[in-house]
Order: structure tokens, then C-alpha cells, then sequence
């Protein structure tokens, strides 16, 4: 990967790095404070457990450390290409349900969405960076969900946002990892061949 | 044989097969116990308390052959025990640690199980301290909580507890190490202060932590507080001269948690100027210029300062420096 290793694009890399670690802790901070919103609108208990969705992408992951850098990379993209999905389905129920009667909300959801978006990009361009293909978006997000009951939309929604608050947390330390120098090996830890 | 009882409980021993009515004597730790407490040739102790518990011995009235000998432990059931978990160690691991509110007196065992989601863990037992187990993670940034419950049993009955926790919600790291609080040459007002991360955090490169900086005269009950993002060094630059300060620092994960307690406190006091160690030439020059001043600069610093110049331009002189010349010139006349 000799274009990878090049000191021009080592500090592309850990710039890009950088940014996406500062753009995923805005996130994070976002999201958390759009959670406690969502939990108070929608009159949801903050402790209730929520089964695991299908299509809700799940940060949960073993051996985190052990994942190469590409995986890394790839793994992200593809989970916050399916949170751009559900996000823009989520305020499009936000919209029937209140329409204007809860527009704060609805405007935060519109603002992580963007930033959701903005980092989906911005993991494009670090992909493009190591001469990764971008995996295209056919396929991607979720399957076309079942009409769900009011309240399983709400209940949806907090175990999308709960994910969401956990990858940006995940997301940060992945780049801190891919941020890192890569010892002059074949098999550079940050980002190896993928298998 | 033991024998446990709990604390009020009215004790009946029995000496082994005796009949009731045969003639024995009652020995509690080898002393003699009074006919009082006997019904028969059984021991009734009413209302046991802590310091009953020992060694109870039966003997045959008239050949003091042994009969029966118990060990009498008087104690009480547990209460709910305290259970505590935290990562200090994060992403390895954490560590669950508990405690009984009051002691029972006797024997207890502990019992521990971890369950994340419909998964049991296995909490392994520390050998120092014995309350105490630690689990690695198997998996990170689950959004499923962990549940813990500990039982703890002993003769008299058995009590538990249960937490239930998210992963981020438990780290807390233990506070930075090495705090060293220095003075800063010719700076009164400042202190260079600086400490290593907590040795039990493993990878500070990818999981950094930031810090929390307190400190504050030791005549003055308020702190000041500076949050810091990176590094593991502070320059304090508002100290008050000459006043001694007390100094602790905190840490806590970039993300995640909660904050360390704070680190061992460190004194130290700013740079003050001091008199010169007095030789010759240098008593001279405080004798003639002891009117004028009360202590010598060190040698690094500037004898004039923006006070104490007169005049303007290239003839500007430092009024200081111009007695000190005309002292020596009055000697040497």
C-alpha cells in the first residue's frame, strides 16, 4: 500500500482522523441530548430495554482490538449509512405522528441526521484515502419495516438512538486506532488487507 | 461440632444422650456453669449474646467422663450486603467488590453471577482482597446491560443484592500517579505541576484520558479548577506569591464515566526572591543599600524594574541601581 504509506498521506490520514474524531464526539454530544428529548416527548421510561431491532445496526462488537483498520473503516460506514436510512424514516414518522406540534424534536433529529451524514461521507473519503473501494449503497439500510404500531415506532426509535449514541462512542476510538502510526510491517495494524 | 446461634435466641444444649435427670456438669470454656442455668441436666442460655459464644463441655456427674462438647458461635444472619462494580482498567475489564454493612460474627460465603443479557459470566475471584472478583469484557460498546448479583449465606439465614449497569457507566479510573507540584525560577506567581497516568490504565494512547486540576492556598478554603483535555502537565500562573498551596489532580476517561477520585495532595509554594547567601562584596552592597531596599535580586534578575527607572531615552537610569553606585563610590572616596 504504498500510497497509504506515503508521508503525504500518513497526515492525510491523521487529519481526516482528527476531524472524524471531532465530528463523532459532536455527534455523540448530540445524540445523547436528542435522546433525553425523544425519551421525554414520547413519554418512554429512559430505562426500558429494547430488543434488538431488525436492520438497527449493533455497536456491540468482540474482539474490538483485533479488528484491522479496514474493518474498521468499513464497519462504520456501514452502520451509519443504515442510521442515515432509519434517522430520515424516524422523522418522517415524527412528522405524521405530531407534525408541527413538536418541531424542536423534529429539528434535532434533522441535525444528527445531517451530521450522521457528514460522517458517512467523511469515512467515504478515508476509504478513498487508503484506495479502498467504496462498498456500494445497493442493498444497504434497512428492510422495508413492517407497518409497527405507534408505539413500536417509538420504541424503534430509542433503540436506534441508543445504538447511535454507542457507535459515535465507538466510532471515536476506531479513528484513534486508525490515527495511529503504522509500524513499517507488511501487515500494518491500522489497515491490513481485508480477508 | 458447632453450633451457631443467633444473638437474643434462647439456647437449649442437650448433653448428648443423658437422660434428663441425670447428674452432669456444664463447662463453658473450661469454666464451671451454675446450677442456675440448668433445667435438668440441660444447659438453658436465655437471650444469647456475642460473648456467650465458645466452648460448651458436658461431663458426667460423678466420673467426669466427657459427654458432649459443642462450639457455641452466637452471630447473626447477614443483612443486604453492599456491592460495588467499576472499570478501572476499561476496555479490559471491571471488577465487582463488596461488603457487609454490619458483621455477623460467623462464617459467610459469597456468591457472584454476572449476567449480560441472556449470557452468564464467569467473575474470577481474587485472591487479595478476598471480596472481591474481575471480569473481562467479551464484548464492547454494548448497548445491553450487565446484571450482578451477589448472595451471601451463612448458618443463620442469607440475604443478596443486584446492580445493573451499562458498560460506559462503570469506568472510572483510578486517580493520576506521581504528582509533582513545582516552583517556576523567578515566577512567584506560578507552579509547574505535572503527574502520569494511573498505572492501571492500559492504553492510554487509544483511550485517553483528560484531567482535573484543583488547587488553592492552604489559608484559603476555595479552589480554583482548570479541566484539561490533554497533556499530563498544568502551569498554574495566578498562584499568590509566597503562600503555600495544596494541589490534586483527577482523571477520567476522554468519553465514557465517571471521574477518578482525586490524587494524593502535593504542596508546594512559588518562587519567592530570597536573600543571598551573605559574602563579603555582597555585605557590603546590603549594608549601603539597605536603605533603599529590603533584599538583594538574585543575580538573574534584572536590578532595575519598570518601576524604578527615571529619566528617558538612552539616559534613563534605574534609580535603585543609581544609589548602589553612589554607595560604593561614598565608600571608596
Amino acid at each position: 500500500m504504498a500510497a497509504a504509506d506515503s508521508p503525504s498521506s500518513a497526515l492525510r490520514r491523521r487529519d481526516l482522523c482528527s476531524r472524524g474524531i471531532r465530528l463523532a464526539g459532536k455527534m455523540r454530544t448530540d445524540v445523547v441530548d436528542l435522546l433525553d428529548a425523544y425519551v421525554e416527548q414520547q413519554g418512554l421510561d429512559a430505562s426500558a430495554s429494547v430488543a434488538a431491532v431488525e436492520g438497527v445496526p449493533v455497536a456491540a462488537v468482540e474482539r474490538w482490538d483485533e479488528q484491522t483498520g479496514t474493518q474498521r473503516l468499513l464497519e462504520n460506514l456501514a452502520a451509519y449509512r443504515a442510521f442515515r436510512a432509519l434517522l430520515a424514516q424516524m422523522l418522517e414518522e415524527q412528522r405524521e405522528q405530531l407534525g408541527e406540534a413538536d418541531a424542536g424534536l423534529g429539528r434535532a433529529l434533522a441535525a444528527v441526521l445531517l451530521q450522521v451524514s457528514a460522517f458517512a461521507y467523511h469515512l467515504e473519503e478515508l476509504l478513498r484515502l487508503e484506495s479502498r473501494g467504496i462498498p456500494s449503497e445497493e442493498g444497504d439500510g434497512p428492510p422495508a419495516p413492517p407497518r409497527l404500531s405507534l408505539f413500536e415506532q417509538k420504541l424503534r426509535g430509542l433503540g436506534v438512538l441508543r445504538e447511535l449514541a454507542q457507535w459515535a462512542v465507538r466510532s471515536v476510538r476506531d479513528l484513534r486506532q486508525l490515527a495511529k502510526p503504522s509500524p513499517a510491517t507488511a501487515t500494518a495494524p491500522g489497515l491490513a488487507e481485508s480477508p | 461440632h458447632i453450633q451457631y446461634e443467633r444473638v437474643g435466641a434462647d439456647v437449649t444444649m442437650k448433653c448428648g444422650s443423658m437422660d434428663w435427670d441425670a447428674a452432669v456438669t456444664w463447662t463453658a470454656n473450661g469454666t464451671d456453669i451454675d446450677e442456675s442455668h440448668l433445667n435438668g441436666s440441660y444447659l438453658i442460655l436465655k437471650n444469647v449474646d456475642l460473648s456467650q459464644s465458645g466452648q460448651y463441655s458436658c461431663y458426667e456427674g460423678s466420673s467426669w467422663h466427657l459427654k458432649y462438647q459443642t462450639y457455641l458461635r452466637v452471630g447473626t444472619p447477614p443483612k443486604e450486603p453492599v456491592l460495588m462494580c467499576r472499570s478501572n482498567n476499561y476496555p479490559k475489564g471491571f471488577y465487582c467488590s463488596w461488603h457487609l454493612p454490619t458483621p455477623t460474627y460467623i462464617p459467610n460465603s459469597f456468591n457472584i453471577s454476572v449476567i449480560h443479557g441472556t449470557k452468564d459470566m464467569v467473575c474470577e475471584k481474587d485472591a487479595v482482597p478476598k471480596n472481591r472478583c474481575h471480569i473481562r469484557y467479551l464484548q464492547l460498546f454494548s448497548t445491553v446491560k450487565y446484571k450482578v448479583t451477589l448472595t451471601v449465606t451463612n448458618a443463620l439465614g442469607k440475604n443478596f443484592t443486584s446492580l445493573t449497569f451499562d458498560e460506559f457507566a462503570i469506568v472510572k479510573p483510578d486517580p493520576p500517579e506521581n504528582v509533582v507540584a513545582k516552583p517556576v525560577p523567578n515566577n512567584p506567581r506560578r507552579l509547574e505541576v505535572s503527574w502520569q497516568n494511573p498505572s492501571s490504565w492500559p492504553d492510554p494512547e487509544s483511550f485517553p484520558l483528560k484531567f482535573f486540576l484543583r488547587y488553592r492556598p492552604l489559608i484559603l478554603d476555595q479552589w480554583q479548577h482548570v479541566e484539561l483535555s490533554d497533556g499530563t502537565s498544568h502551569t498554574i500562573t495566578d498562584a499568590y506569591a509566597g503562600k503555600e498551596y495544596i494541589i490534586q489532580v483527577a482523571a477520567k476517561d476522554n468519553d465514557i464515566g465517571t471521574w477518578s477520585d482525586w490524587s494524593v495532595a502535593v504542596h508546594a509554594t512559588p518562587w519567592t526572591e530570597e536573600p543571598k547567601h551573605l559574602t563579603t562584596e555582597a555585605q557590603i552592597t546590603e549594608t549601603t543599600s539597605a536603605s533603599t531596599s529590603s533584599f538583594m535580586a538574585p543575580p538573574t534578575t534584572k536590578i532595575c524594574d519598570k518601576g524604578a527607572v527615571v529619566g528617558s531615552g538612552a539616559v534613563a537610569v534605574c534609580w535603585t541601581a543609581g544609589l548602589v553606585v553612589a554607595a560604593y563610590s561614598v565608600l571608596f572616596i
